[in-house]
């Protein structure tokens, strides 16, 4: 796998964070806590990402890509594979060796109402990551918590005693990115950031991230399932379903350019706002439903839906290899090859516009 | 308007007003109701309990004439009457009504703290901590309450301390378990998990995150806990293991009052009375607290 | 179809206000439109917009705390200050609504099926036989597969798209002239939101249902309404058709709205243009333009005089004194503007 791997990194600084066959496992209890069936939520992820990029990850329900960030972040460790970040597997560290590596790692998380303390004022919860690491004294640790505050677009001195609940959901969603930044990390994970929001509220909160991003030159893990909103902020997306890696490339390449018939249903679903584009398209170019999780397909996870599915599919899972541009890879056996972007009428019915196999 | 920021410019200044503003009060005039008419009750309860002695001449409770026996109800000077040796019935209500304050506060105390630092840890720690206290406060909560506290005090020998001994052995387990459920819920909590995630300490984490969020419930639990506490305590002094004669108890009066029930109703229908009262105040209290503060 | 003379649903002037220990809030104010019969009609707005409470008004559903004024007019018949008994037979009957939380909606103690004969059994006089039959061709109206087996699983046993299907079964039980879908598809993925979106179409142009759907969305609307309108603070402010509308964008709203949106075409690391800001305090109704304060187009007399809702152009409605100069409903303004 280290030839794809390295074919997945796409220029741009070092390695932050490399991720190894990732294996994580949940095992279902029955009635009494005797063993049920064991669920592979994440299953044999791999892939890289360099300093100063935003890597996307993009999945719908049961595709892994929570469990996977948390996986990252050893909340809990995955059960089997590597991360690697800043040169240091994760994986197995004890809590105490862990403490120096979170000063650089974070995470924010989707609805920020659960994730401030609600019995915390907000001053005190951006300054808590400061006090947990002994950072300087009291008054320094308030400075510095609302510096961050103001980073962020709130006055501190109006927000800063206020409980999480006396604002709205996004300035409740900056004091947790305030919270983020206090340890000045090189790397943050957003687990679905702006998904709570309101729809203006959401594009304060990316440009927010954005910008902060240039400013403090981070790194963002960016976890999503709205495949537009993370064309906006991502440099590579990494498609994800049912635990699997289904494509991973260049954020151009994957839009204009999906090898994988997942990628291609996700954008084909997309509703265009574009005028006329007709009330009774048929839009949904994939079928069925989602398998359950306990108990995959055979083969390749996505071939029940999947309207190019053929035997190969069902006996041999596919691998993840380099196709079409630089840093692209896809995991199929029948990819889609060549061809242009989807158009609507091509959207209509479920087939990109140029010949393919 | 909000001032700008020094280190970067923000543009739009915040219009104001927008922000929603104060914690949502609970409930309607009906829900205060709830809350503030047994909260009195009780207030004027404790009052007559502990304080109304110290100010006016109440007969001794464990003093009397036999001259004076077996005054009726309304009588002048024994306004619930005396009992056979003639002690002062109201005099006994009042004390007893302390020693039965005492104890259950006491015991719901010893609980919370207990139980719930035990709960709180067996928690958040989990594995092979959580295992062996849980199983041995079940090995606590799988006896029947009364045998188990019967069985307490009569190794231990009947006196106030005792029991309030024997009690705990109830409310500890009871807290206990309702501390570690909700340890359980707030441990998975995104804020807990942030809070690892910036490597706080883990007993700051109990302490900071963990108990502030979980006192609501305690507390309401604790509260109408203490009803089933107070009723406990007067079935013991009713089996004749809990506060030795002749410190008054309530549930002595009513085992009394049974004896001369076929002569004389108030003996036992006053000390009753004052028991169903209170349990009923103190469930009140706690289900109206309970709803005002969205414990579930 | 013999489609009765006039609209399906005329509501004039509604106002509802919402009475808590002193404070009033108003959540609607003013709102009027109308719904012919077979028409889709997509109301936008953000969260306190009044999008859903007037929706609920519709269909009698508001708590009593809640002082509702105006007129809703469904089929002639006023609905405002309607008793509960008339209230339930027109719930079901002539209007249903299809809920954004399909876990929400369904009871989880009771089989599948059974939730749909007993919203059938409610309006029509039928066997029971015979509602179950109609309980299993509803299913497959929906395209759930295998109906007869699913007829007799919990709620728990399907998936989200699944269960949201079963309550479109439920709600067009007894073929309402009217299907109103409040975020109906929020809540489920990109692929499954577009099958029930395709499914809703297509049972519409089936039955002749008129279909209300309220959102946030407005590509979901574009792709789907033959109407939008978009609500603000309780108020109507801008009302056209779909191609109308985008051809050209008035409302200085609805605009932010279409470009808050991230697109597939834009550059990445593009930051969006956006407008600042909360929406406003619905318990304090200030003189004016409720959206000022944050519109940059805002003058002084959009503070002073609250814009009424005028037919400007045939066909396309919008309260605004200084609305944009109309074009494409495209990337303008200024992008990165931080809120707050």
């Amino acid at each position: 796998m280290s030839s794809a791997s390295e074919a997945a990194a796409a220029p741009g600084g070092d390695v932050l964070l490399a991720v190894r066959h990732l294996v994580q496992e949940f095992v279902l209890r029955d009635y009494g806590g005797a063993r049920g069936g064991v669920l592979q939520a994440v299953s044999d992820v791999s892939f890289e990402l360099r300093a100063g990029e935003t890597l996307g990850i993009v999945g719908e329900t049961g595709s892994g890509k929570s469990t996977l960030a948390r996986s990252v972040i050893q909340a809990p460790p995955p059960k089997q594979g590597e991360v690697v970040f800043e040169g240091k597997n994760l994986v197995g560290l004890s809590h105490r060796a862990m403490k120096p590596v979170r000063r650089h790692l974070q995470m924010v998380f989707q609805d920020p109402f659960t994730s401030l303390d609600p019995k915390w004022s907000v001053a005190r919860i951006v300054a808590e990551p400061l006090a947990a690491y002994a950072v300087g004294s009291r008054a320094e640790r308030q400075e510095r918590a609302s510096s961050l505050l103001e980073l962020v677009g709130l006055d501190p001195a109006r927000y800063g005693r206020r409980r999480p609940r006396e604002l709205s959901g996004g300035q409740a969603q900056r004091v947790a990115i305030a919270r983020a930044l206090v340890l000045e990390p090189k790397l943050i994970l957003c687990d679905e950031p702006a998904s709570s929001l309101d729809v203006l509220v959401q594009a304060q909160v990316l440009n927010l991230l954005e910008r902060l991003r240039s400013e403090l030159r981070l790194s963002y893990l960016f976890i999503a399932h709205d495949l537009a909103l993370v064309k906006q902020v991502s440099d590579r997306v990494a498609v994800m379903y049912l635990g699997k890696l289904c494509e991973i490339g260049p954020v151009r390449d994957i839009y204009r350019q999906p090898l994988h018939p997942y990628t291609l249903a996700l954008l084909a679903s997309i509703p265009d706002p574009a005028p006329g584009s007709g009330k009774h398209a048929t839009r949904s170019v994939i079928s069925g439903e989602l398998p359950s999780p306990l108990n995959p397909p055979s083969g390749c996870r996505f071939r029940t839906r999947c309207p190019r599915a053929q035997e190969l599919c069902a006996t041999q899972e596919p691998e993840l290899r380099p196709l079409g541009g630089a840093g692209h890879l896809v995991a199929c056996h029948f990819p889609l090859s060549g061809g242009a972007a989807p158009t609507a009428g091509a959207r209509e019915r479920g087939e990109p516009a140029a010949a393919e196999r | 308007m909000a001032a700008p920021a020094a280190s970067l410019a923000l543009g739009v200044p915040d219009p104001g007003g927008a922000a929603p503003e104060g914690r949502l009060r609970g409930g309607s005039v009906l829900r205060s109701l709830e809350i503030t008419i047994p909260g009195a009750l009780l207030l004027v309860l404790l009052f007559f309990c502990f304080i109304w002695p110290l100010v006016y001449q109440v007969p001794s409770p464990t003093y009397g004439s036999v001259l004076n026996a077996n005054l009726p109800m309304w009588s002048p000077g024994h306004i619930f009457g005396t009992t056979n040796v003639g002690y002062d019935n109201m005099a006994r209500i009042l004390y007893g009504g302390r020693t039965t304050f005492e104890v259950a506060a006491a015991v719901q105390a010893i609980g919370l703290v207990v139980g719930g630092l035990l709960g709180v840890v067996a928690g958040y720690a989990g594995g092979i901590v959580e295992a062996a206290s849980m199983r041995v406060l079940d090995v606590l909560i799988a006896f029947p309450s009364l045998v188990l506290i019967l069985a307490i005090v009569d190794s231990l020998g009947q006196s106030e301390l005792h029991v309030i001994w024997a009690l705990s052995a109830f409310s500890i387990p009871a807290v206990a378990r309702v501390a570690r459920a909700g340890t359980l819920r707030l441990r998975e909590q995104p804020f807990v998990v942030a809070a690892r995630l910036s490597s706080v300490k883990a007993w700051r984490i109990i302490a900071g995150h963990i108990v502030p969020n979980l006192i609501p419930q305690l507390l309401t639990f604790s509260l109408l806990g203490t009803g089933i506490v107070i009723i406990l305590e007067s079935g013991l002094d009713f089996l004749g293991y809990g506060i030795p004669d002749p410190a008054p108890s309530w549930g002595g009066m009513i085992a009394y009052g049974q004896t001369v029930m076929s002569v004389s109703l108030s003996p036992l229908v006053v000390p009753s009375l004052f028991l169903f009262g209170t349990v009923v105040c103190l469930n009140l209290l706690g289900d109206g607290l309970r709803g005002r503060w969205g414990v579930r | 179809m013999g489609a009765p003379l006039g609209p399906l649903l005329e509501v004039s002037d509604l106002r509802v206000c919402f009475r808590s220990r002193g404070e009033a809030v108003h959540a609607v104010q003013g709102v009027s439109y109308t719904v012919e019969p077979g028409q889709t009609l997509a109301i936008i707005g953000e969260s306190g917009s009044g999008k859903t409470v007037s929706a609920y008004a519709v269909l009698g559903l508001l708590p009593r705390t809640a002082r509702v004024s105006g007129s809703i007019r469904f089929n002639g018949v006023e609905i405002v200050g309607l008793g509960e008994r008339e209230l339930r037979q027109h719930r079901g009957r002539n209007v249903a609504m299809v809920f954004q939380n399909p876990e929400r909606s369904l009871n989880p103690t009771m089989k599948v099926g059974n939730q749909i004969t007993e919203a059938i059994r409610r309006h029509l006089t039928v066997t029971r036989e015979q509602a179950r039959e109609r309980a299993i061709e509803l299913l497959r109206m929906v395209r759930i597969p295998a109906a007869e087996r699913r007829f007799h699983e919990y709620p728990h046993q399907l998936s989200g798209g699944m269960r949201q299907r079963v309550i479109i079964a439920i709600a067009l039980a007894c073929e309402p002239a009217l299907l109103i879908a409040d975020e109906a598809t929020t809540a489920l993925d990109v692929t499954t939101q577009a099958q029930i979106m395709d499914l809703l179409l297509d049972l519409q142009v089936q039955l002749g249902t008129a279909l209300v759907m309220i959102s946030h969305d407005l590509a979901l609307a574009a792709s789907y309404a033959e109407d939008i309108m978009v609500m603000y603070a309780g108020r109507v402010v801008e009302k056209a058709s779909v191609q109308d509308l985008f051809a050209s964008v008035r409302m200085p709203y609805t605009r932010a709205l279409l470009d808050a949106v991230p697109r597939a075409e834009l550059e990445p690391h593009a930051a969006l243009p956006v407008v600042g800001g909360l929406p406003p305090d619905l318990s304090k109704v200030a003189p004016g333009c409720s959206f000022a304060p944050r519109c940059p187009e805002a003058q002084p007399d959009c503070r002073r005089t609250t814009p009424k809702l005028d037919e400007h152009e045939t066909g396309h409605w919008w309260a605004c004194w200084h609305p944009c100069e109309g074009g494409q409903g495209g990337q303008k303004g200024e992008p990165g503007e931080l809120g707050e």
